[in-house]
């Protein structure tokens, strides 16, 4: 480096110095179009919440069944016996409030991710989600919950046919 | 059917779009290289009197010696065909009409890759002298693209 250079303050710039033309720069939109093989269990349990309906998958080896469904057990490697249509309700295994959205956004309403442990499944198998109709102060490990569905008609196959999972108690 | 069929009604894919943005700010030296095109219609490079090497476009260090380059120099836009391709696909991937020719342009000791027009593909030939043609004045917006085409010029 040369010795002309001592400092590295950088060049700060404000979203002021962009809409006023102060600096040129370069907009850019990548395309992100994606197709991801959902696999055959996965297109399964994708289609059961079309019907309405959480479906896991039975190792008759292990005795166990998991949410979401897959072909083979992950704990023999044998596949798996049968899909099994689980309840739509569950228990809260852990959650967090997040006050900052996926695309960076602060929220003073917090949205509430969720690993709920559907019934049905084995303990400690669950599913990530969100909770709703709930003050977020009061969600808790071990709350009971149960799934809010879309409407029939509206549903497409896809993890948002729950719109959330709200407490089956009064908390 | 079986645990190890898909579904009649399983999706077998799932579609999705990724919203990625981005911002490129052209730096220090892109700046004023930019600026340069933009306000004036000018070409700049920056000159290593280390290395006896113009760097084009502008940059504010010398790869070689990595000195500070405060040299500024107006290097014309007039460069000469390095070498070139041509392409006959969008960069979506579609198929155009007809072939689209991209070189590399010398210019300094570096160079620009752009588009050659005014000129049939067949015509092309490396060494061939071609001048930047820039966009009127008023649509300049400080990118690459206020340079429309390098178009060959008589030898």
């Amino acid at each position: 480096m040369t010795a002309n250079i001592r400092e590295f303050p950088g060049t700060p710039l404000s979203e002021k110095d962009f809409a006023e033309g102060k600096i040129l720069f370069n907009y850019d939109e990548l395309r992100g179009a994606f197709a991801w093989d959902n696999g055959i269990a996965i297109g399964r349990y994708l289609a059961g919440l079309k019907d309405g309906v959480i479906l896991g998958a039975h190792c008759s080896t292990c005795r166990k069944t998991v949410v979401p469904p897959r072909i083979a057990c992950e704990w023999c490697f044998r596949p798996m016996q049968e899909y099994v249509p689980l309840g739509d309700t569950g228990t809260v295994s852990t959650f967090s409030l997040c006050y900052v959205t996926w695309d960076v956004r602060r929220v003073t309403e917090p949205e509430i991710p969720a690993v709920i442990e559907i019934d049905g499944a084995a303990p400690l198998c669950g599913i990530l989600h969100l909770l709703g109709e709930v003050d977020p102060h009061k969600v808790h490990i071990g709350m009971r919950v149960q799934a809010v569905w879309r409407p029939a008609a509206e549903r497409e196959g896809a993890i948002t046919d729950i719109l959330y999972f709200k407490p089956l108690e009064e908390v | 059917m079986t645990l190890l069929e898909r579904g009649r009604n399983a999706p077998s894919t799932w579609r999705g779009d990724l919203p990625v943005t981005s911002r490129y700010t052209y730096g220090l030296a892109g700046e004023r290289f930019f600026r340069a095109i933009k306000e004036e219609g000018r070409i700049l490079g920056t000159r290593c009197p280390c290395c006896e090497h113009i760097y084009v476009p502008a940059t504010s260090f010398c790869e070689r010696c990595l000195g500070e380059l405060d040299e500024w120099l107006d290097v014309g836009i007039v460069g000469e065909v390095y070498t070139f391709t041509l392409l006959y696909e969008d960069p979506d991937g579609s198929p155009r009409e007809s072939p689209e020719t991209i070189a590399l342009v010398r210019l300094g000791d570096g160079g620009l890759v752009h588009r050659l027009g005014e000129v049939e593909p067949d015509a092309v030939t490396i060494g061939m002298s071609v001048q930047a043609v820039f966009k009127p004045a008023s649509q300049r917006e400080g990118s690459i693209l206020d340079i429309l085409y390098f178009r060959p010029i008589g030898r």
